[in-house]
């Protein structure tokens, strides 16, 4: 699992039959990499979170069958930006 | 499988319900300087330094097929010093060396 903060929401309408209708966000890693995730949770922009990735995505996803290969396992309570810095 | 070292505990209450209760530690990699969480099922403390695994393995290692880790913690390291371990890598690249050596001599004694 890789710790990234959420930066903001995305929307996609025309999207793949088994995305179905799972939030995305845009979440950055600590070089400032933008990837996008599956979010079951609803994490805001700027909370830091866990996402998971590889296969567990998937079943992190709730359905094996979302296409998914990286989703938020959790919201960070404590975290600070310099610890994540460096 | 990866050696890493604990940072410390990994507190997140708003988490999915596949993840149950289980501890998530902050780990780094060994000659990285990247954070990354990983399950512990093991109980380790923190500044140990553990094996951790990945992929599929991760989820087998975690207690189940359904459980969504990618990283999972499957062994404390009795005894590791970081620098012995650089020093110990070097130690086997000059062992396969000799051992180079001892196949040349075996195929300059075959030709």
């Amino acid at each position: 699992m890789q710790i990234h903060r959420v930066v903001r929401d995305l929307v996609t309408t025309k999207r793949n039959f088994w995305l179905a209708a799972k939030p995305l966000r845009v979440v950055e890693d600590h070089r400032g990499n933008l990837e996008v995730a599956l979010d079951p949770l609803g994490a805001k922009p700027g909370d830091f979170v866990f996402t998971i990735g590889l296969s567990a995505a998937r079943t992190a996803a709730g359905n094996p069958n979302i296409t998914t290969d990286l989703t938020i396992g959790g919201i960070i309570d404590h975290w600070d930006e310099e610890r994540w810095r460096n | 499988m990866k050696i890493c070292q604990v940072e410390g505990t990994l507190v997140a209450t708003a988490r999915i319900g596949s993840l149950q209760n289980r501890r998530l530690l902050v780990v780094k990699e060994r000659g990285s300087n990247a954070k990354q969480v990983a399950v512990d099922p093991v109980g380790c403390k923190p500044g140990d330094w553990v094996i951790a695994v990945g992929s599929s393995a991760a989820r087998d290692a975690a207690g189940s097929k359904d459980y969504p880790s990618d990283l999972t913690i499957v062994g404390i390291i009795d005894y590791w010093d970081d620098a012995s371990g650089q020093a110990g890598a070097n130690a086997g690249s000059k062992e396969s060396a000799a051992g180079g050596v001892k196949a040349d001599a075996n195929s300059s004694r075959r030709a």
